[in-house]
């Protein structure tokens, strides 16, 4: 019996599929991305190998900073702005029951399932100067000044806003997930003590949701530095280079630049920033754990 | 339970709690109705100062227009299609690789499951312009290939992930009595660890479609005819064509979002729960 459990030919080819498509699909581009990375590829014609020159250009590259900057600054938007908020929302709304609760939590969520591109232009006429709904509304309140979100010193802040906004169900869910799986004894038992609502949240919810926000944390800082759709699609990484993220900006090296070599060097340092902070927020939510 | 909690929670309490949810979701739904109005606007009534307008007739024609001269229907199926196909691989290879790993026995398993996993910490993007130049060579740019090799094998490791953790909650004993019985290894995932797997199977789907649904970027890059492109591009092409006729972009957007909003309505409590489960297990 335990024969056909360790039989060669079977496992491999139930591995093979998957193994084939993470080879050629995920590592194969990789060793390409580092060859190029190496080169001063235009996109056509021929190359030359140059070394380590496009990674001498990219530390002294300050739209790379910028897009760092940024990641960083859509993180601490997501954990500082964007979770309270999720967190807070999440724990009244388990205490709705029945159908409200089922209502809002629906209702919630639906950002995230609309297209990012619909996002994007949506709130490129939210943002619209002459006659979008931030606009107006600044109007209805009695400002008559010119305001243009997407402008020049101001569009980070608006693309961060429409970043939050859209995440924010999603985060929601999560931390609802994880209050629900809270054993309503340990509420009973605090409402037996006298315990006030405020007390609860911070002695019961908070710690209980720990594995909960970690999980939270760590998807947000990835997905702050993974940001590309919704940001190419509102601004381009413009004015300027202002909101340009490490994706955005690869691409525009790539294929609007015609630093092939180039863009792929920012690709090979935009993984390892990925992997580093992956595996750097594994360990020290490990240590915490224990 | 429920009882206890109703008495904790006051009655005016509730209320303000019912407020502040109102509230939430009225930040959250805004944007969406403003769009949802003015697509039924004429282009002029835009620039009225109200916040929301009353229009004085309703434009069904911007849908129409929408409808008939955005292609809505050929990207819609191409979508549908590219992420149906792209959800059944990514099962069909996740389930197989969990049952070698998770099951048989062998020496390099524990490496094999490592490698399956380490594409979660791999953004997609950073393979677009290598990429690029494979499909290229492969003469794979402008086929549906182009879309749905980068679609599974950036969904693989989640759906590995989530197939993995919960096969190992399955009891042995069932393909053990199957062994006995003479059945073989493929037999044994295809006819009783399938069925018994559903529940990841939600989850995988719905998180592998949420996913790819929104992607544009590779679709951008690596199609240049309209032959496989996806949903978005129904907006993109709008927008050039009809620049200066809102009224009818803002009815392309309603249009595009509409179907995944449709389907989220309907099998609501399963996306919930399958991107509560995928999310935090993930």
């Amino acid at each position: 019996m335990h024969n056909l459990y360790s039989n060669k030919k079977v496992i491999f080819s139930l591995m093979a599929p998957g193994l084939i498509v993470f080879v050629t699909a995920i590592l194969a581009p990789i060793i390409l991305s580092t060859y190029y990375g190496f080169t001063n590829f235009s996109g056509i014609g021929a190359s030359s190998f140059i070394g380590l020159e496009n990674y001498k250009t990219l530390i002294h590259d300050s739209v790379f900073w910028t897009a760092l900057r940024n990641s960083l600054l859509l993180s601490i938007g997501f954990i500082c702005i964007q979770h309270p908020l999720a967190m807070l929302t999440a724990v009244k709304l388990d205490k709705l029951q029945g159908k409200t609760e089922g209502l809002f939590r629906c209702i919630f969520f639906i950002p995230n399932v609309i297209s990012v591109a619909v996002i994007a232009y949506l709130w490129k006429f939210i943002y619209n100067p002459s006659f979008g709904l931030i606009t107006k509304v600044l109007r209805a309140l009695g400002y008559t000044g010119q305001l243009n979100p997407l402008g020049a010193g101001n569009a980070i802040w608006a693309v961060l806003l429409v970043l939050i906004w859209h995440g924010f169900g999603w985060g929601m869910l999560i931390y609802y997930t994880g209050v629900k799986n809270i054993d309503p004894v340990m509420y009973e038992a605090a409402a037996i003590d006298g315990a006030s609502g405020s007390k609860t949240f911070f002695y019961i919810t908070l710690p209980l949701m720990k594995p909960v926000i970690q999980v939270n944390v760590t998807m947000a800082v990835i997905s702050a530095l993974k940001q590309m759709e919704t940001v190419y699609l509102l601004t381009a990484g413009g004015p300027g280079n202002e909101t340009q993220f490490m994706a955005s900006y690869l691409y525009k090296q790539a294929f609007q630049s015609y630093k092939y070599g180039y863009g792929n060097a920012i690709s090979v340092a935009f993984i390892a920033i990925c992997l580093v902070s992956t595996v750097a927020l594994n360990r020290l939510f490990a240590e915490r754990g224990e | 339970m429920a009882k206890i909690k109703a008495a904790v929670i006051n009655k005016p309490g509730r209320i303000i709690t019912i407020a502040v949810m109102t509230l939430v979701a009225v930040i959250q739904m805004f944007p969406l109705i403003w769009l949802l109005d003015f697509s039924l606007c004429n282009s002029n009534e835009m620039f009225t100062s109200g916040i929301l307008v009353l229009p004085q007739k309703i434009q069904w024609n911007n849908y129409y227009l929408a409808f008939t001269n955005g292609n809505f229907l050929h990207y819609l199926r191409n979508s549908l299609l590219i992420n149906t196909l792209a959800v059944i691989m990514v099962l069909i290879i996740s389930i197989m690789a969990a049952f070698a790993c998770g099951r048989m026995e062998w020496k390099l398993k524990k490496v094999a499951s490592i490698l399956m996993v380490m594409g979660m910490m791999i953004p997609i993007h950073a393979t677009l312009l290598p990429n690029y130049v494979i499909y290229d060579r492969l003469r794979l740019t402008d086929t549906i290939w182009a879309l749905l090799i980068p679609y599974v094998a950036f969904s693989l490791p989640q759906g590995f992930f989530l197939t993995s953790s919960f096969m190992s909650s399955i009891p042995k004993e069932l393909e053990e009595a199957a062994l006995i019985d003479g059945c073989g290894i493929y037999r044994i995932v295809a006819i009783i660890i399938f069925p018994l797997m559903k529940a990841s199977i939600v989850t995988v789907s719905i998180m592998t479609y949420l996913n790819n649904w929104n992607e544009f970027m590779l679709a951008t890059t690596y199609l240049s005819s309209k032959r496989w492109k996806t949903l978005p591009f129904c907006i993109l092409e709008f927008t050039g064509q009809y620049s200066s006729n809102y009224a009818v972009q803002f009815a392309v957007m309603t249009l595009s979002a509409a179907p995944a909003l449709i389907i989220y309505i309907i099998l609501n409590k399963h996306i919930t729960k399958g991107v509560a489960m995928g999310a935090v297990k993930g």
